[in-house]
């Protein structure tokens, strides 16, 4: 077995502070350790990373997420070998590109043409081996023309995509990427996007800080999440993404938190390992992670005591339905007053926030009257017309101007199953079908004699064969075969 | 101490073409935009010779001091060689605090900076010295008795005064990310080391208390050797060659050591 790419155990990194006036200490220690931190207490260096350990296999894509300040850019400093650790061991095996400030090493007075040599040079290319790949990385940056001004006139954007396309172009085994594809335009970022790809295909590593977390999804197996300098998540993208949105919504939740109730969070944190209680739990994080019971607010004057998804006839509970199934969002409110305002909400979600729908009984049109007792209110729907994905579930009772009573995000969490009957794209899945007939006769006499309906299309519906080719065709595509009901696919 | 001497020297003749490269943009960024360009390579140092040919060719002009004819072709040979040790020592000096983004950012050989400083100084110095060829021509021509064979020895003091000159670019430029100070510092003792050279004067004029002061200067012997070679027209004595390579050995290892020890730590100082 080849080793890993990247191998880092007990990986510590610390930063003197230079607020004070240590600097003489800091020389001496340098000139002595060859560290800047050697001679200083606790109170005069930041730890940026704390017995920090993973291995990259090679060709593996990793993303690092955390939030600002948790270590994500030193770490790839430290795999750049930008920086030396304080202590710890890593092993980089590879030749290394680092995308982290692209274009370093510009200079502005001179014309992109000259750039791309010396940037090329700075990275290790041969002036030969740039020579060979100028045109490619023209060609990639997309300047045309404005490769022969100097750089100095360059828009950001410019820039970025002329540094991006030096490094892409050093043909690194291991890719390095601290958040640079924030500056280009839709149209670059696939395009680096699609060299990532490439790259990565072509059995190369990647190694890469986002805070876009579609990115990090799209293109990593696994991710690392950093807080406070320590990883606190490694593993499949999805769950590592989702636990650490759940703790920065948890952060969130907290601000808003002040005045609930302490009686809520039993109830909770039952209620949180119910939800990541279906079949796909492995991928939804545990009330474990603490960050179920604090995501959610309110004053509690109601409490939402459950909150359950019943799909199919037979309303039973379950997370993982079919496309066009029955389901109904049921909850199990409390009051702990007498409440003569009161609105029930239910709104579904994707995992990464964007509204699929909701709805409320006050923009339904009840008017609240009184509420005394516990009640189960459903929120039924016939037919569920979203389309494969996961989704998450925010249920609420609040007053009618917003204030919430009990607002509980992400409740609930279900996936609609993938299925290749169902070919569409987006979020919104309606029942539907293709149509074709033939729009007008066609004149002339070169048909064949007694055949009312000449052929103008041909083509073959799906789970035709080809004796059945028919020249018509219809074709029911979310039902799966043609004319299928939907709901027969119910439990497949 | 020794090892860090020699793996500076290796680097840098194994980083030969990024070094190359990167002093193509100096002398190419440098004049980029103004009318001129790189004529001012040689208009600066032209019109430096003029101001001091005036001040101390005329106006402060102290016969027991300076007892040459042409002042001004005197002048030259010291002048010129200062003016690229002094840039290249200044320059050298900020190689690595100005180049701090590329230092924090990319993946490179970092020695190269203060060497670059040096030599993109270096070519403006070369580019000039047609002047000193034309003023000791001249010099000549109107019947002066200087110069000779020798100037063909000038690479080989110009050899050790750039292994001088890099081995304090290296220190300086080391020391510098960890105190700003010494750029002002340096400043001040440049010119201090310029006055205490025998550039404007005859080191054989001065009295000798002050002339003993003058020869601690590491920069005299260099300049006299230089002004032995152009302009007196006669061969450094053998002391005068060990002297200069003694400054140069001892600037480089100490400059290549101190380098080395503080390279681990500059992308997190700077």
């Amino acid at each position: 077995m080849s080793p890993p790419a990247i191998a880092a155990s007990g990986l510590c990194k610390r930063y003197r502070r230079t607020a004070g006036g240590y600097r003489l200490r800091t020389l001496k220690s340098a000139l002595l350790e060859g560290s800047l931190t050697g001679g200083l207490g606790s109170g005069e260096v930041v730890e940026a990373l704390t017995d920090v350990g993973f291995e990259v296999a090679v060709g593996e894509a990793v993303g690092i997420i955390g939030g600002n300040g948790s270590g994500k850019s030193t770490l790839i400093k430290l795999v750049a070998g930008l920086l030396p650790p304080t202590s710890g061991e890593l092993a980089v095996n590879g030749r290394v590109a680092a995308l982290i400030e692209l274009g370093a090493g510009f200079h502005p007075e001179i014309s992109g043409r000259e750039n791309v040599y010396i940037n090329g040079a700075l990275l290790g290319l041969s002036r030969r081996r740039i020579e060979r790949r100028y045109d490619d990385i023209v060609e990639f940056a997309g300047l045309g023309d404005f490769i022969e001004e100097p750089i100095k006139y360059y828009s950001s954007g410019m820039y970025v995509r002329l540094g991006f396309s030096v490094a892409i172009h050093t043909d690194p085994e291991i890719l390095l990427v601290d958040e640079v594809l924030a500056v280009g335009d839709e149209e670059f970022v696939h395009r680096c996007l699609a060299r990532i790809e490439e790259h990565l295909a072509g059995g190369g590593t990647l190694l890469v800080v986002s805070h876009t977390m579609a990115l990090i999804d799209q293109i990593c197996d696994r991710a690392m999440w950093l807080d406070g300098g320590r990883i606190r998540g490694l593993g499949s993208t999805r769950r590592v993404i989702d636990a650490y949105l759940e703790s920065v919504a948890a952060r969130e939740g907290e601000a808003h938190d002040r005045r609930r109730l302490s009686a809520a969070a039993a109830a909770a944190s039952k209620e949180g390992a119910d939800g990541g209680a279906d079949g796909d739990g492995a991928e939804v994080p545990t009330a474990a992670d603490g960050g179920e019971e604090t995501l959610r607010w309110g004053s509690g004057q109601a409490e939402i005591v459950a909150a359950r998804l019943l799909a199919g006839g037979e309303r039973e509970e379950r997370y993982h339905l079919h496309w066009g199934e029955a389901v109904a969002f049921e909850l199990e409110v409390e009051p702990r007053e007498n409440l003569s305002d009161f609105v029930f909400g239910v709104g579904v979600k994707t995992p990464r926030g964007i509204d699929c729908w909701g709805t409320n009984t006050d923009l339904a049109g009840y008017e609240p009257r009184l509420l005394s007792g516990p009640v189960r209110v459903r929120l039924v729907c016939p037919e569920l017309r979203l389309a494969p994905g996961e989704y998450t579930v925010d249920v609420a009772v609040h007053a009618r101007d917003g204030r919430a009573y009990d607002y509980r995000r992400r409740a609930l969490r279900f996936t609609v199953a993938e299925s290749t009957a169902l070919g569409s794209i987006g979020l919104y899945l309606p029942d539907h079908e293709w149509q074709v007939e033939a729009s007008a006769e066609r004149a002339g006499g070169d048909e064949a004699e007694g055949d009312p309906r000449p052929t103008v299309i041909d083509w073959l519906a799906p789970g035709d064969s080809e004796s059945q080719g028919a020249p018509r065709g219809q074709t029911r595509n979310a039902g799966g075969k043609a004319g299928a009901p939907s709901d027969q696919r119910r439990n497949e | 101490m020794l090892a860090a001497m020699v793996d500076l020297a290796r680097s840098l003749v194994r980083y030969r073409s990024l070094l190359w490269t990167l002093v193509m943009r100096e002398l190419r960024a440098r004049y980029r935009g103004s009318v001129l360009g790189f004529l001012w390579s040689l208009l600066n140092p032209l019109l430096l010779l003029a101001v001091y040919s005036f001040v101390f060719g005329v106006i402060l002009k102290r016969s027991d001091l300076v007892d040459v004819e042409p002042y001004g072709v005197f002048l030259v040979t010291g002048l010129f060689p200062w003016i690229w040790v002094s840039t290249s020592l200044l320059e050298g000096c900020t190689s690595l605090t100005a180049n701090g983004g590329l230092i924090r950012k990319a993946v490179f050989p970092v020695e190269v900076l203060p060497a670059v400083a040096v030599a993109a100084n270096l070519v403006h110095f070369l580019l000039a010295l047609p002047i000193v060829g034309v003023a000791l021509v001249a010099g000549r021509l109107l019947g002066h008795s200087i110069s000779g064979w020798t100037v063909v020895l000038l690479p080989a003091v110009l050899a050790l005064e750039l292994v001088m000159v890099a081995g304090l670019a290296f220190a300086l430029a080391a020391l510098c990310v960890h105190f700003k100070d010494v750029r002002d510092l340096l400043g001040n003792l440049l010119v201090l080391a310029f006055f205490l050279a025998p550039i404007i004067y005859t080191l054989s004029d001065l009295p000798p208390q002050f002339a003993r002061v003058v020869q601690l200067n590491p920069m005299t012997s260099f300049t006299t050797a230089t002004q032995d070679l152009l302009f007196f027209g006669r061969l450094p004595g053998l002391d005068a060659w060990a002297i200069m390579a003694a400054i140069a050995a001892v600037s480089w290892v100490a400059g290549a050591g101190l380098f080395s020890r503080l390279s681990d730590t500059l992308a997190e100082a700077v």
